[in-house]
Protein backbone atom coordinates (compact mmCIF):
# COMPACT_ATOMS: atom_id res chain seq x y z
CA UNK A 1 0.00 0.00 0.00
CA UNK A 2 0.87 3.68 -1.33
CA UNK A 3 1.08 6.14 1.04
CA UNK A 4 -2.12 8.72 -0.38
CA UNK A 5 -2.13 11.28 2.29
CA UNK A 6 1.04 13.16 4.65
CA UNK A 7 -0.25 15.88 6.74
CA UNK A 8 3.48 17.37 7.66
CA UNK A 9 3.53 19.63 11.04
CA UNK A 10 0.64 21.54 10.04
CA UNK A 11 -0.46 24.73 11.57
CA UNK A 12 -3.43 27.20 10.81
CA UNK A 13 -3.89 30.64 12.53
CA UNK A 14 -6.74 32.81 12.29
CA UNK A 15 -6.62 36.17 12.96
CA UNK A 16 -10.09 37.95 12.66
CA UNK A 17 -10.83 40.84 14.53
CA UNK A 18 -10.10 41.19 17.97
CA UNK A 19 -9.26 37.89 18.55
CA UNK A 20 -6.76 35.34 17.18
CA UNK A 21 -7.30 31.70 17.29
CA UNK A 22 -4.52 29.13 16.88
CA UNK A 23 -6.53 26.06 15.98
CA UNK A 24 -4.07 23.70 14.60
CA UNK A 25 -0.12 23.43 15.60
CA UNK A 26 1.99 21.21 13.99
CA UNK A 27 -0.61 18.58 13.11
CA UNK A 28 1.01 15.64 11.29
CA UNK A 29 -0.23 11.96 10.65
CA UNK A 30 -0.43 10.00 7.31
CA UNK A 31 -3.06 8.32 5.36
CA UNK A 32 -2.69 4.97 3.20
CA UNK A 33 -3.83 4.54 0.13
CA UNK A 34 -7.56 2.96 0.13
CA UNK A 35 -7.89 2.41 3.87
CA UNK A 36 -10.04 4.25 6.09
CA UNK A 37 -8.98 6.53 8.98
CA UNK A 38 -10.64 8.80 11.49
CA UNK A 39 -9.92 11.78 13.14
CA UNK A 40 -11.55 12.08 16.97
CA UNK A 41 -11.11 14.92 19.35
CA UNK A 42 -12.37 17.37 21.17
CA UNK A 43 -14.75 19.94 20.20
CA UNK A 44 -13.04 22.64 18.58
CA UNK A 45 -9.40 21.21 18.57
CA UNK A 46 -9.11 21.72 14.42
CA UNK A 47 -10.79 18.25 12.39
CA UNK A 48 -12.89 20.71 10.14
CA UNK A 49 -10.37 23.16 9.37
CA UNK A 50 -7.73 19.65 8.82
CA UNK A 51 -9.91 18.32 6.29
CA UNK A 52 -10.27 21.18 4.88
CA UNK A 53 -6.74 22.16 4.45
CA UNK A 54 -6.47 18.84 3.33
CA UNK A 55 -8.73 19.05 0.53
CA UNK A 56 -7.37 22.20 -0.54
CA UNK A 57 -10.21 24.88 0.56
CA UNK A 58 -8.29 26.28 3.04
CA UNK A 59 -4.98 27.11 2.96
CA UNK A 60 -2.52 26.23 6.27
CA UNK A 61 -0.82 28.57 8.49
CA UNK A 62 2.66 26.52 8.52
CA UNK A 63 3.66 23.17 7.36
CA UNK A 64 2.23 21.05 4.41
CA UNK A 65 -0.05 18.30 3.22
CA UNK A 66 1.34 15.94 0.37
CA UNK A 67 -1.35 13.91 -1.67
CA UNK A 68 -0.06 11.33 -4.11
CA UNK A 69 3.54 13.40 -3.51
CA UNK A 70 2.10 16.69 -4.26
CA UNK A 71 2.35 19.72 -2.57
CA UNK A 72 -1.66 20.91 -2.04
CA UNK A 73 -1.78 24.29 -2.92
CA UNK A 74 -5.58 24.35 -4.29
CA UNK A 75 -9.01 22.70 -4.23
CA UNK A 76 -8.10 18.86 -4.84
CA UNK A 77 -10.08 17.66 -7.91
CA UNK A 78 -9.86 13.82 -6.60
CA UNK A 79 -12.35 14.24 -3.51
CA UNK A 80 -15.57 13.56 -2.07
CA UNK A 81 -17.44 15.84 0.47
CA UNK A 82 -19.90 15.06 3.19
CA UNK A 83 -20.93 17.23 5.83
CA UNK A 84 -22.73 17.25 9.11
CA UNK A 85 -25.64 18.26 7.45
CA UNK A 86 -26.90 16.96 4.06
CA UNK A 87 -27.11 20.37 2.63
CA UNK A 88 -29.36 19.42 -0.01
CA UNK A 89 -30.92 21.43 -2.74
CA UNK A 90 -34.58 21.62 -2.27
CA UNK A 91 -35.51 22.65 -6.05
CA UNK A 92 -33.57 19.06 -7.08
CA UNK A 93 -34.42 15.27 -6.99
CA UNK A 94 -32.54 13.35 -5.58
CA UNK A 95 -30.78 12.59 -8.90
CA UNK A 96 -30.24 15.91 -9.70
CA UNK A 97 -28.77 16.43 -6.45
CA UNK A 98 -27.08 13.46 -6.87
CA UNK A 99 -25.77 14.62 -10.26
CA UNK A 100 -24.68 18.30 -9.00
CA UNK A 101 -20.82 17.61 -8.98
CA UNK A 102 -21.16 16.09 -12.41
CA UNK A 103 -22.35 19.52 -13.90
CA UNK A 104 -20.30 21.84 -11.72
CA UNK A 105 -17.35 19.64 -13.39
CA UNK A 106 -18.90 20.27 -16.62
CA UNK A 107 -18.57 16.30 -17.37
CA UNK A 108 -20.97 14.95 -19.56
CA UNK A 109 -24.35 14.48 -17.68
CA UNK A 110 -25.90 11.88 -19.35
CA UNK A 111 -23.04 9.44 -18.78
CA UNK A 112 -23.32 9.69 -15.44
CA UNK A 113 -26.79 9.40 -14.66
CA UNK A 114 -27.24 5.39 -15.02
CA UNK A 115 -23.95 5.60 -12.67
CA UNK A 116 -25.90 8.18 -10.07
CA UNK A 117 -28.82 5.68 -10.71
CA UNK A 118 -26.84 2.85 -9.75
CA UNK A 119 -25.21 4.95 -6.44
CA UNK A 120 -28.67 5.37 -5.12
CA UNK A 121 -29.29 1.81 -5.50
CA UNK A 122 -26.20 0.83 -3.69
CA UNK A 123 -27.56 3.29 -0.50
CA UNK A 124 -31.14 1.84 -1.00
CA UNK A 125 -33.02 4.56 -2.39
CA UNK A 126 -34.30 3.27 -5.61
CA UNK A 127 -37.96 3.99 -6.35
CA UNK A 128 -36.64 7.63 -4.59
CA UNK A 129 -34.67 9.11 -7.23
CA UNK A 130 -37.28 11.67 -8.39
CA UNK A 131 -38.28 12.68 -5.13
CA UNK A 132 -37.34 16.39 -3.81
CA UNK A 133 -34.45 15.96 -0.27
CA UNK A 134 -37.25 17.36 2.16
CA UNK A 135 -39.71 14.65 1.79
CA UNK A 136 -37.04 11.97 2.66
CA UNK A 137 -35.85 11.35 6.69
CA UNK A 138 -32.35 12.57 7.71
CA UNK A 139 -30.37 9.23 7.41
CA UNK A 140 -32.02 9.49 3.85
CA UNK A 141 -30.63 12.73 2.75
CA UNK A 142 -27.34 11.26 4.33
CA UNK A 143 -27.28 8.90 2.19
CA UNK A 144 -27.79 10.81 -0.50
CA UNK A 145 -25.15 13.34 0.33
CA UNK A 146 -22.95 10.05 0.26
CA UNK A 147 -24.00 9.54 -3.51
CA UNK A 148 -23.12 13.23 -4.19
CA UNK A 149 -19.69 12.57 -3.00
CA UNK A 150 -19.19 9.45 -4.92
CA UNK A 151 -20.47 9.99 -8.01
CA UNK A 152 -17.79 11.37 -9.65
CA UNK A 153 -15.67 8.39 -8.57
CA UNK A 154 -13.13 10.36 -5.97
CA UNK A 155 -10.19 8.77 -5.11
CA UNK A 156 -10.09 10.62 -1.20
CA UNK A 157 -13.86 10.53 0.55
CA UNK A 158 -13.85 13.02 3.34
CA UNK A 159 -16.45 12.85 5.89
CA UNK A 160 -16.96 15.45 8.83
CA UNK A 161 -19.07 13.98 11.18
CA UNK A 162 -21.87 12.76 8.41
CA UNK A 163 -23.59 11.00 10.76
CA UNK A 164 -23.74 13.08 14.11
CA UNK A 165 -26.68 14.45 13.09
CA UNK A 166 -28.45 10.96 13.54
CA UNK A 167 -30.11 8.93 16.42
CA UNK A 168 -28.10 6.16 17.17
CA UNK A 169 -29.99 3.68 15.81
CA UNK A 170 -29.67 5.51 12.22
CA UNK A 171 -25.87 6.17 12.53
CA UNK A 172 -24.89 2.24 12.97
CA UNK A 173 -26.64 1.57 10.21
CA UNK A 174 -25.05 4.05 8.06
CA UNK A 175 -21.99 3.14 9.55
CA UNK A 176 -22.29 -0.07 8.43
CA UNK A 177 -23.59 0.51 5.09
CA UNK A 178 -20.33 2.89 4.40
CA UNK A 179 -18.63 0.12 5.30
CA UNK A 180 -19.99 -1.70 2.74
CA UNK A 181 -19.85 0.78 0.30
CA UNK A 182 -16.31 0.99 0.96
CA UNK A 183 -15.42 -2.34 0.39
CA UNK A 184 -16.73 -2.17 -2.85
CA UNK A 185 -15.69 1.40 -3.88
CA UNK A 186 -11.96 1.00 -2.58
CA UNK A 187 -11.85 4.58 -2.22
CA UNK A 188 -9.72 6.51 1.12
CA UNK A 189 -11.99 7.49 3.51
CA UNK A 190 -11.16 10.19 5.98
CA UNK A 191 -13.91 10.70 9.02
CA UNK A 192 -14.22 12.98 11.22
CA UNK A 193 -16.20 12.01 14.73
CA UNK A 194 -17.18 12.90 18.09
CA UNK A 195 -17.91 9.14 18.88
CA UNK A 196 -15.20 7.04 19.78
CA UNK A 197 -16.65 4.07 19.18
CA UNK A 198 -17.34 4.92 15.64
CA UNK A 199 -14.21 5.53 15.06
CA UNK A 200 -12.98 2.57 16.43
CA UNK A 201 -15.76 0.58 14.55
CA UNK A 202 -15.12 2.08 10.99
CA UNK A 203 -11.27 2.71 11.00
CA UNK A 204 -8.23 1.18 9.67
CA UNK A 205 -6.18 3.97 11.70
CA UNK A 206 -7.44 6.55 14.48
CA UNK A 207 -6.27 9.42 14.11
CA UNK A 208 -6.04 11.03 18.28
CA UNK A 209 -5.91 14.87 18.39
CA UNK A 210 -5.52 17.43 21.69
CA UNK A 211 -7.35 20.13 22.66
CA UNK A 212 -6.78 23.42 20.82
CA UNK A 213 -4.21 24.44 19.34
CA UNK A 214 -4.99 20.58 17.94
CA UNK A 215 -1.36 18.46 17.53
CA UNK A 216 -2.24 14.65 16.78
CA UNK A 217 -1.58 12.74 20.30
CA UNK A 218 -1.71 9.06 18.23
CA UNK A 219 -2.08 7.31 15.31
CA UNK A 220 -4.00 3.93 16.99
CA UNK A 221 -3.87 1.17 14.50
CA UNK A 222 -7.47 -1.18 14.65
CA UNK A 223 -6.17 -4.21 13.96
CA UNK A 224 -9.82 -5.85 14.19
CA UNK A 225 -10.65 -8.01 11.54
CA UNK A 226 -13.35 -7.04 8.17
CA UNK A 227 -16.20 -7.37 7.44
CA UNK A 228 -17.20 -5.85 10.91
CA UNK A 229 -20.88 -5.66 12.47
CA UNK A 230 -22.37 -4.09 15.23
CA UNK A 231 -22.04 -6.80 17.42
CA UNK A 232 -18.31 -6.47 17.70
CA UNK A 233 -18.75 -3.30 19.43
CA UNK A 234 -19.44 -5.74 22.56
CA UNK A 235 -16.16 -7.58 21.89
CA UNK A 236 -12.91 -6.99 24.96
CA UNK A 237 -10.95 -5.88 21.87
CA UNK A 238 -13.13 -3.65 21.10
CA UNK A 239 -13.87 -2.16 24.31
CA UNK A 240 -9.98 -1.72 24.57
CA UNK A 241 -9.60 0.39 21.57
CA UNK A 242 -11.81 2.77 22.84
CA UNK A 243 -10.96 2.64 26.38
CA UNK A 244 -7.36 3.57 25.30
CA UNK A 245 -8.53 6.14 23.18
CA UNK A 246 -10.72 7.50 26.28
CA UNK A 247 -7.91 7.75 28.33
CA UNK A 248 -5.26 9.45 25.80
CA UNK A 249 -8.26 11.96 25.28
CA UNK A 250 -8.81 12.37 28.92
CA UNK A 251 -4.87 13.22 29.92
CA UNK A 252 -4.71 15.24 27.34
CA UNK A 253 -7.77 17.06 28.58
CA UNK A 254 -10.41 16.65 26.27
CA UNK A 255 -13.04 15.21 28.13
CA UNK A 256 -13.93 13.32 31.34
CA UNK A 257 -11.59 9.96 32.59
CA UNK A 258 -13.55 6.87 31.98
CA UNK A 259 -15.29 5.57 34.86
CA UNK A 260 -13.28 2.68 36.88
CA UNK A 261 -14.36 -0.90 35.40
CA UNK A 262 -15.83 1.46 32.13
CA UNK A 263 -15.34 -0.70 29.35
CA UNK A 264 -16.02 1.49 26.85
CA UNK B 1 -55.21 25.41 3.84
CA UNK B 2 -57.94 23.30 1.99
CA UNK B 3 -60.58 25.22 0.46
CA UNK B 4 -63.40 23.30 2.34
CA UNK B 5 -66.89 23.91 2.62
CA UNK B 6 -66.21 25.30 6.23
CA UNK B 7 -63.31 27.41 5.28
CA UNK B 8 -65.40 29.25 2.65
CA UNK B 9 -68.94 29.10 4.94
CA UNK B 10 -67.23 30.44 8.17
CA UNK B 11 -66.02 33.83 6.73
CA UNK B 12 -68.82 34.05 4.28
CA UNK B 13 -71.07 34.09 7.59
CA UNK B 14 -69.34 35.97 9.54
CA UNK B 15 -69.06 38.74 6.59
CA UNK B 16 -73.18 38.49 6.12
CA UNK B 17 -73.51 39.32 9.65
CA UNK B 18 -71.22 42.02 9.95
CA UNK B 19 -72.63 43.46 7.50
CA UNK B 20 -76.03 42.84 8.34
CA UNK B 21 -75.37 44.65 12.33
CA UNK B 22 -73.75 47.41 10.12
CA UNK B 23 -76.66 48.04 8.71
CA UNK B 24 -78.92 48.00 11.55
CA UNK B 25 -76.81 49.74 14.00
CA UNK B 26 -76.44 52.63 11.14
CA UNK B 27 -80.40 53.09 10.80
CA UNK B 28 -81.29 52.18 15.00
CA UNK B 29 -78.33 55.06 15.74
CA UNK B 30 -79.13 57.05 13.05
CA UNK B 31 -75.28 58.21 12.25
CA UNK B 32 -76.18 60.78 9.01
CA UNK B 33 -74.95 58.82 5.64
CA UNK B 34 -72.06 61.42 4.84
CA UNK B 35 -70.29 59.82 8.37
CA UNK B 36 -71.21 56.32 7.74
CA UNK B 37 -73.55 55.02 5.11
CA UNK B 38 -75.34 51.76 5.30
CA UNK B 39 -74.05 49.02 3.33
CA UNK B 40 -77.26 48.81 1.17
CA UNK B 41 -75.93 52.50 -0.10
CA UNK B 42 -72.57 51.29 -0.84
CA UNK B 43 -74.02 48.54 -2.82
CA UNK B 44 -76.24 51.46 -4.67
CA UNK B 45 -73.00 53.66 -5.63
CA UNK B 46 -70.98 50.68 -6.86
CA UNK B 47 -73.70 49.32 -9.53
CA UNK B 48 -74.30 53.00 -10.31
CA UNK B 49 -70.92 53.81 -11.15
CA UNK B 50 -69.68 50.38 -12.07
CA UNK B 51 -68.29 51.79 -15.44
CA UNK B 52 -66.00 54.66 -13.88
CA UNK B 53 -64.63 52.50 -11.35
CA UNK B 54 -63.88 50.05 -13.89
CA UNK B 55 -62.18 52.77 -16.34
CA UNK B 56 -60.02 54.56 -12.97
CA UNK B 57 -59.22 50.63 -11.35
CA UNK B 58 -58.02 50.12 -14.83
CA UNK B 59 -55.43 53.30 -14.48
CA UNK B 60 -54.14 52.28 -11.43
CA UNK B 61 -53.76 49.08 -11.94
CA UNK B 62 -51.40 49.88 -15.11
CA UNK B 63 -49.72 52.31 -12.72
CA UNK B 64 -49.04 49.81 -9.63
CA UNK B 65 -48.26 47.31 -11.82
CA UNK B 66 -46.15 49.17 -14.17
CA UNK B 67 -43.84 50.79 -10.85
CA UNK B 68 -43.92 47.14 -9.81
CA UNK B 69 -42.52 45.58 -12.94
CA UNK B 70 -39.90 47.86 -13.10
CA UNK B 71 -38.93 47.64 -9.73
CA UNK B 72 -38.58 44.25 -10.06
CA UNK B 73 -36.10 44.81 -13.23
CA UNK B 74 -34.41 46.94 -11.79
CA UNK B 75 -34.14 45.94 -8.18
CA UNK B 76 -33.05 41.83 -8.85
CA UNK B 77 -30.53 43.53 -11.65
CA UNK B 78 -29.36 45.20 -8.76
CA UNK B 79 -29.63 43.28 -5.99
CA UNK B 80 -26.94 40.41 -8.37
CA UNK B 81 -24.97 43.67 -8.84
CA UNK B 82 -24.22 44.69 -4.97
CA UNK B 83 -23.75 40.78 -4.30
CA UNK B 84 -21.69 40.17 -7.20
CA UNK B 85 -19.45 44.07 -6.81
CA UNK B 86 -18.24 45.15 -3.88
CA UNK B 87 -17.71 48.33 -5.65
CA UNK B 88 -21.45 48.39 -6.04
CA UNK B 89 -22.17 47.58 -2.55
CA UNK B 90 -19.61 50.06 -1.30
CA UNK B 91 -21.36 53.05 -3.02
CA UNK B 92 -24.75 52.53 -4.48
CA UNK B 93 -25.62 50.56 -1.75
CA UNK B 94 -25.44 53.14 1.15
CA UNK B 95 -27.20 55.65 -1.27
CA UNK B 96 -30.46 53.24 -1.66
CA UNK B 97 -30.46 52.73 2.22
CA UNK B 98 -30.73 56.37 2.63
CA UNK B 99 -33.00 56.48 -0.26
CA UNK B 100 -35.32 53.97 1.99
CA UNK B 101 -35.39 55.94 5.14
CA UNK B 102 -36.81 59.00 3.49
CA UNK B 103 -40.32 58.92 3.07
CA UNK B 104 -40.55 57.71 -0.43
CA UNK B 105 -44.48 59.31 -1.37
CA UNK B 106 -43.09 62.15 0.01
CA UNK B 107 -41.46 62.24 -3.54
CA UNK B 108 -45.15 62.49 -5.64
CA UNK B 109 -45.36 66.27 -5.80
CA UNK B 110 -41.11 66.39 -7.00
CA UNK B 111 -42.00 63.45 -9.63
CA UNK B 112 -44.96 65.62 -10.90
CA UNK B 113 -41.91 68.47 -11.86
CA UNK B 114 -39.69 65.89 -12.81
CA UNK B 115 -41.82 63.92 -15.06
CA UNK B 116 -44.85 65.58 -15.63
CA UNK B 117 -48.71 65.31 -14.63
CA UNK B 118 -49.53 61.72 -16.48
CA UNK B 119 -49.07 58.46 -15.93
CA UNK B 120 -45.32 58.17 -15.58
CA UNK B 121 -44.83 60.24 -12.24
CA UNK B 122 -47.55 57.41 -10.42
CA UNK B 123 -45.47 54.68 -12.12
CA UNK B 124 -42.29 56.61 -10.67
CA UNK B 125 -44.18 56.26 -6.90
CA UNK B 126 -44.88 52.89 -7.33
CA UNK B 127 -41.31 52.01 -8.50
CA UNK B 128 -40.08 54.15 -5.60
CA UNK B 129 -41.86 52.18 -2.76
CA UNK B 130 -41.65 48.68 -4.84
CA UNK B 131 -37.60 48.98 -5.17
CA UNK B 132 -36.47 48.60 -1.75
CA UNK B 133 -38.01 45.09 -0.62
CA UNK B 134 -37.38 43.34 -3.94
CA UNK B 135 -33.73 44.65 -3.43
CA UNK B 136 -33.11 43.46 0.10
CA UNK B 137 -35.04 40.17 -0.45
CA UNK B 138 -33.26 39.36 -3.44
CA UNK B 139 -29.90 39.97 -1.76
CA UNK B 140 -30.55 38.10 1.51
CA UNK B 141 -31.86 35.15 -0.72
CA UNK B 142 -28.26 35.05 -2.79
CA UNK B 143 -25.99 35.44 0.00
CA UNK B 144 -27.69 32.96 2.03
CA UNK B 145 -25.91 30.03 0.71
CA UNK B 146 -24.70 27.43 2.79
CA UNK B 147 -20.95 27.32 2.48
CA UNK B 148 -20.67 23.70 2.09
CA UNK B 149 -21.85 24.10 -1.50
CA UNK B 150 -19.38 26.11 -1.85
CA UNK B 151 -16.79 24.22 -1.12
CA UNK B 152 -18.56 21.59 -3.19
CA UNK B 153 -18.88 23.61 -6.10
CA UNK B 154 -14.66 25.14 -5.63
CA UNK B 155 -14.09 20.96 -5.41
CA UNK B 156 -15.50 20.58 -8.58
CA UNK B 157 -14.31 23.47 -10.03
CA UNK B 158 -17.52 24.89 -10.36
CA UNK B 159 -17.32 28.58 -12.27
CA UNK B 160 -19.11 31.52 -11.24
CA UNK B 161 -22.02 31.14 -13.51
CA UNK B 162 -22.62 27.77 -12.14
CA UNK B 163 -23.03 28.44 -8.84
CA UNK B 164 -25.16 31.41 -9.61
CA UNK B 165 -27.58 29.79 -11.24
CA UNK B 166 -27.59 26.17 -10.07
CA UNK B 167 -27.18 27.54 -6.48
CA UNK B 168 -27.78 31.51 -5.53
CA UNK B 169 -30.85 31.87 -7.64
CA UNK B 170 -32.84 29.09 -6.94
CA UNK B 171 -31.76 29.91 -3.58
CA UNK B 172 -32.88 33.26 -3.47
CA UNK B 173 -36.14 32.57 -4.97
CA UNK B 174 -38.36 32.42 -1.90
CA UNK B 175 -36.85 35.37 -0.48
CA UNK B 176 -37.69 37.45 -4.09
CA UNK B 177 -41.20 36.13 -3.66
CA UNK B 178 -41.72 37.78 -0.19
CA UNK B 179 -39.78 40.55 -1.39
CA UNK B 180 -42.29 40.66 -4.46
CA UNK B 181 -45.51 40.38 -1.94
CA UNK B 182 -44.73 43.32 -0.20
CA UNK B 183 -43.73 45.08 -3.31
CA UNK B 184 -46.82 44.69 -5.02
CA UNK B 185 -48.87 45.95 -1.76
CA UNK B 186 -46.65 48.90 -1.02
CA UNK B 187 -46.73 49.59 -5.19
CA UNK B 188 -50.83 50.07 -5.26
CA UNK B 189 -50.70 52.47 -2.15
CA UNK B 190 -47.57 54.46 -3.81
CA UNK B 191 -49.94 54.96 -6.90
CA UNK B 192 -52.58 55.94 -5.22
CA UNK B 193 -50.77 58.40 -2.65
CA UNK B 194 -49.38 59.89 -6.34
CA UNK B 195 -52.93 60.15 -7.55
CA UNK B 196 -53.76 62.27 -4.54
CA UNK B 197 -50.82 64.82 -4.79
CA UNK B 198 -51.58 65.62 -9.06
CA UNK B 199 -53.94 63.25 -11.54
CA UNK B 200 -57.18 63.38 -13.63
CA UNK B 201 -57.99 60.12 -13.42
CA UNK B 202 -57.25 56.82 -11.22
CA UNK B 203 -58.86 55.40 -8.21
CA UNK B 204 -56.92 58.00 -5.57
CA UNK B 205 -58.15 60.98 -7.88
CA UNK B 206 -61.32 59.45 -7.51
CA UNK B 207 -61.45 59.05 -3.72
CA UNK B 208 -60.76 62.85 -3.53
CA UNK B 209 -63.63 63.56 -5.76
CA UNK B 210 -65.96 61.59 -3.70
CA UNK B 211 -64.39 63.42 -0.36
CA UNK B 212 -65.63 67.18 -2.03
CA UNK B 213 -68.93 65.57 -2.64
CA UNK B 214 -69.09 64.05 0.91
CA UNK B 215 -69.72 60.58 -1.15
CA UNK B 216 -69.07 58.91 1.63
CA UNK B 217 -70.40 55.36 0.32
CA UNK B 218 -68.75 55.81 -3.21
CA UNK B 219 -65.33 56.74 -1.08
CA UNK B 220 -65.26 53.28 1.16
CA UNK B 221 -66.83 51.36 -2.28
CA UNK B 222 -63.19 52.66 -4.22
CA UNK B 223 -61.05 51.62 -0.83
CA UNK B 224 -63.04 48.34 -1.05
CA UNK B 225 -62.51 48.06 -5.02
CA UNK B 226 -58.28 49.08 -3.54
CA UNK B 227 -58.32 46.19 -0.88
CA UNK B 228 -59.94 43.89 -3.76
CA UNK B 229 -57.42 45.33 -6.13
CA UNK B 230 -53.88 44.37 -3.93
CA UNK B 231 -55.66 40.88 -2.67
CA UNK B 232 -55.90 39.79 -6.29
CA UNK B 233 -52.70 40.88 -7.36
CA UNK B 234 -51.41 39.02 -3.74
CA UNK B 235 -53.01 35.64 -4.86
CA UNK B 236 -51.93 35.64 -8.49
CA UNK B 237 -48.26 36.24 -6.58
CA UNK B 238 -48.91 33.27 -4.38
CA UNK B 239 -50.22 30.89 -7.14
CA UNK B 240 -47.17 31.63 -9.37
CA UNK B 241 -44.65 31.11 -6.43
CA UNK B 242 -46.51 27.55 -5.75
CA UNK B 243 -45.78 26.63 -8.88
CA UNK B 244 -42.44 27.70 -9.13
CA UNK B 245 -41.22 27.48 -5.99
CA UNK B 246 -42.50 24.45 -4.32
CA UNK B 247 -40.00 24.34 -1.60
CA UNK B 248 -40.03 27.35 -0.44
CA UNK B 249 -42.68 26.69 2.75
CA UNK B 250 -39.93 24.25 3.11
CA UNK B 251 -37.31 27.56 3.92
CA UNK B 252 -40.52 29.02 5.81
CA UNK B 253 -40.68 26.19 8.19
CA UNK B 254 -36.81 26.40 8.55
CA UNK B 255 -36.78 29.81 9.28
CA UNK B 256 -39.51 29.82 11.75
CA UNK B 257 -38.55 26.18 13.69
CA UNK B 258 -34.97 27.63 14.07
N1 LIG C 1 -13.16 30.65 9.36
C1 LIG C 1 -12.76 30.73 10.63
N2 LIG C 1 -12.45 31.94 11.18
C2 LIG C 1 -12.05 32.04 12.46
N3 LIG C 1 -11.92 30.99 13.28
C3 LIG C 1 -12.21 29.77 12.81
C4 LIG C 1 -12.65 29.58 11.46
N4 LIG C 1 -12.86 28.26 11.27
C5 LIG C 1 -12.57 27.66 12.44
N5 LIG C 1 -12.18 28.57 13.36
C6 LIG C 1 -11.77 28.27 14.74
O1 LIG C 1 -10.81 27.26 14.69
C7 LIG C 1 -11.00 26.33 15.74
C8 LIG C 1 -11.14 24.94 15.16
O2 LIG C 1 -12.34 24.86 14.42
P1 LIG C 1 -12.84 23.53 13.73
O3 LIG C 1 -14.15 23.82 13.14
O4 LIG C 1 -11.79 23.01 12.84
O5 LIG C 1 -12.99 22.56 14.99
P2 LIG C 1 -13.58 21.08 15.03
O6 LIG C 1 -12.55 20.22 15.63
O7 LIG C 1 -14.09 20.69 13.70
O8 LIG C 1 -14.77 21.25 16.06
P3 LIG C 1 -16.14 20.44 16.11
O9 LIG C 1 -15.82 19.08 16.61
O10 LIG C 1 -16.95 21.19 17.11
O11 LIG C 1 -16.72 20.45 14.74
C9 LIG C 1 -12.23 26.80 16.49
O12 LIG C 1 -11.81 27.47 17.64
C10 LIG C 1 -12.91 27.73 15.55
O13 LIG C 1 -13.55 28.75 16.26
MG1 LIG D 1 -16.03 20.36 12.93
Amino acid sequence: MALLIVVEDVGRIFRGGAKTVYALEGASFTVQEGSFVSLVGPSGCGKSTLLKIASGLLPATSGRVLVNGKSVDGPLENVGMVFQSPVLLKWRSVLGNVLLPVEFARLDRGEYVEKAKSLIRLVGLQGFEEMPPYELSGGMQQRVSLCRALVTDPQILLMDEPFGALDAMTRDELDVELLRIWGEKKMTVVFVTHNIQEAVFLSDSVVVMSPRPGRVIRELAVDLPRPRAIEMMSSPEFGRYTLEIRSMLASAGGTRPPAVGSTT
Amino acid sequence: MKFSLKNIAEPALFFLALLALWEILVKVVGVPAFILPPPRDLYTSFTAKFFILGHHSLITFTEAVGGFALSFVLGVGFAVGVVYSRHLQNTIYPLIVILYAMPKSAFAPLMVIWIGYGLFSKIAIAFLVAFFPIVVNTVVGLKEVEPELLDLARINRGSAWGVFKKIRLPNSLPYMFAGIKVALVLSVTGAIVAEFVAANEGLGYLVLQANYSLDTAFALVILLILALLSLALFVVVDVVQKKMVPWSAEVRQLEGSF
